[in-house]
């Protein structure tokens, strides 16, 4: 069996080799890729959608569609761990409950919070460090529509920041700040948010999310700048749902699924 | 925009807000998961039936959404034609089916975590309606991964070897999907477009079917999808996945999964690709049709093996994933046609076969063959549903299963290709062998106690028997018959649904 494997491996990487012989020169600027629609998005995204970052133009008006799926596809992805690995008091936690003793006792022993004891250096430092981190998140959200950034990485840097919170301050004293059901419901609201302005959208009378006919909605705006503020309203939603869903994985995954006692 | 002509996006939004918001009410009121799930899976199926007329009525039945209003090959398309206007009905009446009956199973599978539960559902109905949906190569991927990423989870939910059989699904539906992917890369390299028309377009104008790139994009996008939908050597993750998977989830991606990565292959092979291109290269077709008449056999042949009556089901999947691919394979009309008819003829009938097979579980708590004796007097009306799905999978008149069978096999013999035809007689008789004895169990067998390990003091631990008729209850019954009075029904119209289909493969160019 290992064998057929190894075969089956070699041949695909052989058939992948033999497209790449055919493929366009490294670089050629006047291969199909780059001649075809990046032309279009290189030459008229800044007018038709006033923002300079053609990445985010792409991603968040040309293509909209596929980035609220991304969004949701992040949603999905914490919900599964929640769906599989998280215990709910009940028939399936019966089990559980038997070496529940055990873990009572080295709680006792670690008395403290959960996990070691409070470390004053690192806990001051990571007072000092939070804020920051999450100014910088809030940039990065912020600013994506005109410089590299986005809801993407603004909410993994804002997850960041809250994991690093559970690990030096202990996942339960977070969780009692940051709850699990505020969690689930911002990741919740967060493609809401997405996908309730591309609904606005088709309330409005036109197709779903696009953005132009949200001028009436934003003060002092026209067609195009309509769309890079409804660009800018859609990289929140991207953030708060991927800040919640990572923080929630690792609320998850740490606590082995009961929420108790992080690493 | 009035809202039929919104409708096409609307398909797919009703169970997306459904998703987000059933989670946000789930978290306050658990109870409440089931009404919103259903609700959003009936609107979701009334603008899908929307949209079939609006096809129907189209002068070139054809209808197309463009999300965020960008002009398609800039932006994404919804792109609905004769070919999956039907299939997106199918999927949608079948997810609405479904929801309305997972009201109980879901309550005694998953205890407590219904809203995940709910709002994984509606994501997997959202992604494979959206497969279906899509005229865009790369939104198709992202479907695919939504529709994946939440059957994972859905499958891994259920008890026993759900864990392990759903990790051996995820090695292979990534693999797959990355396939898939490969593929849309290599087509996008020489054609720059990632509309699948505009693809078409480039292709024939620039006369790129002789490149190799563009050969081995057509072969990765060829394999993901195979494994997709478990096509003979790829299929060994199906059957456990399915079988351990809760009943909810089976009932709902045993019929829809497998049958939109058929419709894909479909829509590549005639839409994006070109039959001459397909078929004009050498043996390659004929390969393809040896190996959907192996999947037939070997798919019938170890359905008739099991002992156990959901892995029964799971593996008669396979053998119909044969006839579809065969029935595409074998380059004619006739075929093309029967495939098409075929992809919702058998969504419906393995939604009705799932179903009630559900509806025996949640009563017997087994689903060992035996636990069917005697069913006909316990659960009359079950067995009823179950009756006629049985018939149209073997394929007898007034159900539809007949005039699919009927369409793959005259094509078998337009093409000239017996081994096909022989294939799917044996996997009918196959399949008339495996339904009469378990009916023959059902109806002359004596009730007999399942095995239920004893607990203390010999008491009987989770299932209790009742003397008498003992029905599955109304949740359950409404929508299972509503399948297998479909399955008639669809029989009865077979005659419109083919000339609304022909309408897409007229069209083709063989």
């Amino acid at each position: 069996m290992k064998k057929v494997g190894l075969l089956t491996v070699l041949l695909t990487g052989a058939l992948l080799m033999v497209g790449v012989f055919d493929f366009p020169a490294w670089g050629d600027p006047y291969s199909p890729a780059n001649r075809y629609l990046s032309t279009h998005y290189v030459n008229q995204a800044e007018k038709e959608t006033a923002v300079p970052n053609l990445v985010t133009a792409v991603l968040a008006d040309y293509r909209s569609f596929d980035t609220m799926l991304e969004t949701s596809v992040v949603f999905i992805a914490g919900l599964a761990i929640f769906a599989i690995l998280r215990s709910i008091e009940g028939p399936l936690v019966q089990a559980r409950k038997r070496t529940e003793s055990r873990e009572k006792r080295a709680e006792k022993r670690d008395a403290g919070g959960d996990g070691q004891d409070p470390d004053l250096i690192v806990q001051t430092t990571v007072r000092l460090l939070l804020p920051t981190i999450q100014l910088f998140a809030f940039y990065v959200v912020g600013h994506g529509h005109h410089s590299p950034g986005g809801g993407f990485q603004g909410g993994v840097i804002l997850a960041a920041g809250l994991i690093l919170v559970a690990m030096t301050f202990g996942l339960k004293n977070t969780l009692k700040q940051f709850s699990e059901r505020r969690g689930l419901a911002f990741g919740s609201l967060g493609v809401l948010l997405f996908a309730g302005t591309g609904l606005l959208c088709a309330l409005m009378g036109t197709q779903f999310l696009d953005y132009s006919v949200l001028e009436a909605v934003y003060p002092f705006t026209d067609e195009i700048m309509a769309r890079s503020h409804s660009m800018l309203v859609v990289e929140i939603g991207v953030a708060l749902t991927v800040m919640s869903m990572l923080y929630l994985i690792y609320a998850n995954l740490a606590s082995h699924g009961d929420m108790k006692k992080g690493l | 925009m009035t809202l039929a002509q919104q409708a096409p996006a609307l398909i797919l939004l009703f169970p997306f807000f459904g998703a987000l918001l059933t989670l946000l009410i789930g978290l306050y009121r658990r109870s409440w998961c089931w009404p919103a799930t259903v609700a959003a899976c009936a609107a979701s199926a009334l603008a899908a039936w929307s949209t079939v007329v609006q096809v129907a009525e189209s002068s070139n039945a054809l209808v197309t959404y463009r999300m965020a209003g960008w002009v398609p090959p800039v932006g994404i398309e919804f792109r609905v034609d004769a070919l999956n206007a039907g299939v997106v009905f199918m999927i949608a009446m079948v997810s609405l089916l479904v929801a309305i009956f997972s009201r109980t199973v879901v309550i005694n599978e998953t205890a407590g975590k219904e809203h995940f539960f709910y709002t994984l559902f509606q994501m997997l109905i959202v992604g494979v309606l959206g497969i279906g949906l899509t005229g865009d190569a790369f939104n198709l991927y992202v479907f695919l991964e939504i529709s994946s990423l939440s059957s994972y989870a859905l499958i891994a939910m259920g008890r026993g070897r759900a864990a392990f059989s759903c990790f051996n699904y995820i090695m292979m539906g990534t693999i797959g999907a990355s396939f898939y992917l490969l593929g849309v890369g290599y087509l996008y390299i020489k054609t720059g477009s990632l509309n699948m028309v505009d693809i078409s377009r480039i292709m024939h104008e620039q006369d790129l079917f002789q490149t190799s790139t563009i050969h081995i994009g057509f072969l990765f996008i060829l394999i993901g999808v195979w494994i997709k939908m478990a096509f003979f050597p790829l299929h060994r993750w199906l059957p456990n996945a399915y079988t351990f998977a809760p009943t909810a989830t089976s009932a709902l991606a045993a019929p829809i999964m497998t049958k939109v990565s058929i419709y894909v292959m479909i829509r590549y092979m005639y839409t994006v690709f070109d039959p001459n291109f397909v078929f004009g290269m050498g043996p390659r077709s004929d390969v393809v049709v040896w190996l959907a008449v192996i999947a037939m056999v070997v798919g019938s042949f170890y359905a008739l093996a099991k002992r156990k009556l959901k892995m029964m089901l799971a593996y008669l999947v396979i053998a119909e994933v044969g006839y579809m691919v065969g029935g595409a394979w074998l380059a004619n009309k006739t075929g093309l046609t029967g495939a098409i008819f075929h992809i919702m003829a058998d969504g419906l009938m393995t939604a009705a076969l799932f179903l009630s097979a559900g509806a025996i579980y949640y009563k017997r708590k087994s689903y060992n063959v035996t636990a069917l004796k005697g069913m006909f007097q316990k659960m009359p009306f079950t067995m009823g549903a179950f009756a006629l799905a049985a018939l149209s999978m073997i394929g007898i008149p007034p159900t539809c299963g007949f005039f699919s069978k009927w369409y793959l096999i005259s094509a078998g013999i337009e093409a000239g290709h017996y081994g096909f035809v022989g294939g799917l007689l044996f996997s009918s008789l196959v399949n008339a062998i495996l339904f009469f004895r378990l009916l023959e169990y059902a109806y002359y067998g004596e009730v007999e106690t399942p095995y239920v390990a004893a607990g203390k003091r010999g008491k009987k631990k989770g299932f209790r028997e009742k003397s008498g008729r003992d029905e599955a209850p109304l949740s359950m019954l409404v929508p299972m018959w509503s399948a297998s009075l479909g399955l008639v029904l669809l029989g009865f119209y077979s005659g419109e649904v083919i000339a609304f289909i022909s309408r897409y493969v007229a069209e083709v160019q063989f």
